[in-house]
């Protein structure tokens, strides 16, 4: 098997590896959202329980979370798809580290824009709405698209719970041409090429971030 | 059914398991930060060596950890370096991780005002002077809080390990699993204790970061 | 009889720059500069801001590269690929306008650093000296504090000591008193015109013009990368030959 065949049976994996991502995606972004905002305009219990349900999801490793999971939710009656499962953990995973970059960026703003906001009669719905997310949500993408790329390195874990992604065809190209170097070099090459534009994006991000930072004190 | 009783029986031999665990974070952290440290300094080091330490730090970024692991315990052997899985383990996560640690310790060496260069410059101060006496205590300050991060980060990533058949808390629970045939039990046990873990450690890191801190006054 | 005192004023010069040229990029910030500092001597040098005096004095201890031109201190070419740069870096010691001092080290310990790992002088030993100019500079006691629990002058201060323990043959200042508040700035000059009574060479950009009247042997005037005039005080301050040395001085008194 040349290298080209090996990198051709890896990337027949991508179409599982992008939906995982996805789906992912659509757990992670609104939990991040509606959980970091929880964060920072509620007060008290409400407070501490975002705090719990994030803490929870960010601080258990997350092959742990998909594990358990895998294996523990159908004991609660649950049974859903290996996908289903991928999604879910990964999501509200990489969801949960989200959620304090939307708190921190909130946080940051200065209060006078929040007051300017309210002294105009606006509801605290409309000012977070209109005045505070706008401004905060520029701040958040380098770290976003951060996030993104631990994602997409992430989905790697589905192989484990058998689901026929990128990593599990090299593996079982591994197996079957006894090659392995050829099949996890592909393999590595494979995601440095989906993920290191995402790399360069974050970095001149970031880079842009600063200095109109910068610029803004002058 | 869950069965509770069979659960706790688990958590003893788990417990026994968090030695590795705990071992294995310690190790890999102090691999990570000498590793992150010197690419960060021949990152420094020329044009060209510069422009080759960029694109290491990238790639290990842009590649998953599990893929780069199971890289190094299948393709090594095949080139006849066969090493216990613990050996590669543990420096697959001190590489993985000194890619991340490369990138705060050159923010932490940016933060260090041009003068104090010019300073041990014109005392005649060698390189390896200047970077040990004079730069590595400086960046630490300006490091602490997110090189603990990372160390606390890399404790969540031990668990991976349990793909290459290392015995830390997660292998140590598929074995269970696989040996009772109950999965949920042992899966459960170990995310609780690793949650538990992984908020003490992370608090021990904070604790500790202060302490730092606080002898680095000044 | 001139071949024989050129002679010996060129052994007896300490630093030597000669055509000295320095492009950052496409702008040209020295132009044909030549200046001799001969043993001894101190040379005070002004001029508007951007003129090039921070850029001039920091090629001759080689922490700027000079584009063009040839710099000669204590007979050893300054040049950066010569291993000779860390050698020339000990016989020429540097004072900073922000003073430099490594905010994680003692007094005692900034002051032994380059003693103890460049030098390789025992420590006790280090300690002696640093002791030694630590009085010359007239904080003896302070020695375990940090540079933050002392006075911007004291700082200046303790930054002059570290420089002398070096026992460089030259000492360089950058505007050493320009980052002090006016009462500070006294104690800094005082020490400075100790050390010239004591004989040591000196290269000072300042524009503190009573220091440079009582001390300085020359005055270099400089303004947009070239050397204007060069004159003892008496002339410079008193009848500045150009238009634009006397333009300068004007506005310092102004
Ligand atoms: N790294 C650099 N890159 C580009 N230009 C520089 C650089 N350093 C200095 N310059 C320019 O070179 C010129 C001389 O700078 P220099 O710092 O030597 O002036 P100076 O006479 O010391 O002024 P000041 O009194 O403000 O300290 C200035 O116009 C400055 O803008
Ligand atoms: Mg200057």
């Amino acid at each position: 098997m040349s290298f080209l065949d090996v990198l051709s049976v890896i990337w027949s994996g991508f179409g599982v590896t992008a939906e995982v991502t996805l789906l992912s995606l659509a757990y992670g972004v609104p939990f991040a959202l509606i959980f970091g905002i929880l964060q920072f305009t509620t007060q008290g219990w409400c407070r501490h329980a975002a705090t719990i349900v994030i803490e929870f999801w960010r601080s258990s490793p997350v092959i742990i979370l998909l594990f358990v999971f895998y294996y523990a939710l159908p004991l609660a009656g649950l049974t859903l798809q290996a996908m289903s499962v991928a999604a879910l953990v990964l999501g509200l995973n990489i969801g949960g580290y989200g959620s304090q970059a939307v708190r921190a960026a909130l946080q940051s703003l200065d209060r006078g824009q929040y007051e300017a906001g309210m002294a105009m009669g606006l509801t605290r719905i409309q000012t977070l709405m209109l005045i505070e997310l706008p401004q905060a949500l520029k701040a958040m993408v380098p770290t976003f698209v951060n996030l993104l790329i631990q994602l997409v390195k992430g989905t790697a874990l589905v192989s484990l719970i058998t689901l026929a992604d990128m990593t599990y065809k090299a593996k079982s190209v591994a197996q079957m041409t006894f090659d392995p170097a050829s099949a996890y070099m592909g393999l590595l090459l494979s995601y440095f090429i989906i993920c290191y534009p995402l790399t360069i994006l974050g970095r001149s991000l970031e880079r842009r971030l600063a200095v109109a930072k910068e610029g803004g004190h002058v | 059914m869950f069965d509770f009783p069979f659960m706790l029986s688990t958590v003893p031999v788990l417990l026994k398991a968090m030695g590795t665990t705990i071992w294995v974070t310690l190790v890999a952290s102090i691999g990570a930060a000498l590793l992150g440290f010197s690419f960060e300094i021949a990152r420094r080091s020329g044009r060209y060596s510069g422009y080759a330490m960029r694109f290491v730090i990238d790639f290990i970024r842009s590649t998953p950890i599990l893929v780069q692991i199971y890289f190094f315990y299948f393709v090594l052997p095949q080139y006849g370096v066969t090493l216990p899985a613990l050996v590669i383990g543990v420096f697959a996560l001190s590489l993985y991780y000194s890619g991340y640690l490369a990138e705060v310790f050159k923010a932490g060496i940016d933060s260090i005002p041009a003068g104090q260069f010019e300073a041990a410059k014109s005392l005649g101060l060698g390189r390896l002077d200047t970077t040990l006496l004079i730069v590595l205590p400086q960046m630490l300050r300006a490091v602490a809080a997110p090189m603990g991060n990372y160390f606390v980060s890399l404790l969540k990533a031990t668990p991976y390990l349990a793909v290459i058949s290392v015995h830390e808390m997660l292998g140590t629970a598929l074995d269970i699993g696989s040996e009772t045939f109950r999965y949920p039990e042992p899966m459960i046990a170990v995310g609780i204790i690793f949650l538990v873990l992984a908020l003490t450690i992370a608090q021990a890191v904070r604790w500790l970061e202060l302490r730092l801190l606080a002898s680095l006054k000044r | 009889m001139t071949q024989e005192h050129d002679a010996k004023s060129d052994d007896d010069a300490i630093v030597q720059i000669r055509n000295l040229h320095k492009w950052y990029g496409p702008f040209h910030a020295l132009k044909n500069i030549s200046l001799d500092v001969r043993r001894g001597e101190k040379i005070v040098i002004c001029g508007p801001s951007g003129s090039g005096k921070s850029t001039l004095i920091r090629c001759v201890n080689g922490l700027e590269r000079y584009s063009e031109g040839r710099i000669l201190a204590n007979g050893h070419l300054v040049d950066h690929r010569s291993d000779h740069l860390r050698l020339i870096c000990q016989e020429v010691g540097m004072v900073f306008q922000h003073f430099n001092l490594f905010p994680h080290l003692t007094v005692m310990e900034n002051c032994t650093l380059a003693l103890t790992r460049v030098r390789k002088i025992p420590k006790a030993e280090a300690i002696e000296v640093a002791q030694h100019f630590l009085e010359r500079v007239r904080i003896p006691e302070h020695g375990n504090k940090y540079p933050s629990q002392l006075s911007g002058g004291q700082q200046q201060r303790v930054a002059i000591a570290r420089s002398l323990c070096m026992r460089p043959k030259v000492m360089l200042f950058d505007e050493p008193t320009s980052a002090l508040d006016p009462e500070m700035i006294k104690e800094v000059l005082e020490v400075m015109t100790g050390l010239a009574r004591e004989g040591m060479t000196m290269l000072c950009v300042t524009h503190e013009m009573g220091f440079a009247r009582e001390v300085a042997d020359r005055i270099v005037f400089m303004d947009a990368g070239a050397i204007v005039e060069e004159a003892p005080p008496e002339e410079f301050f008193g009848a500045a030959k150009h238009e634009r040395s006397r333009k300068f001085l004007s506005q310092l008194l102004h």
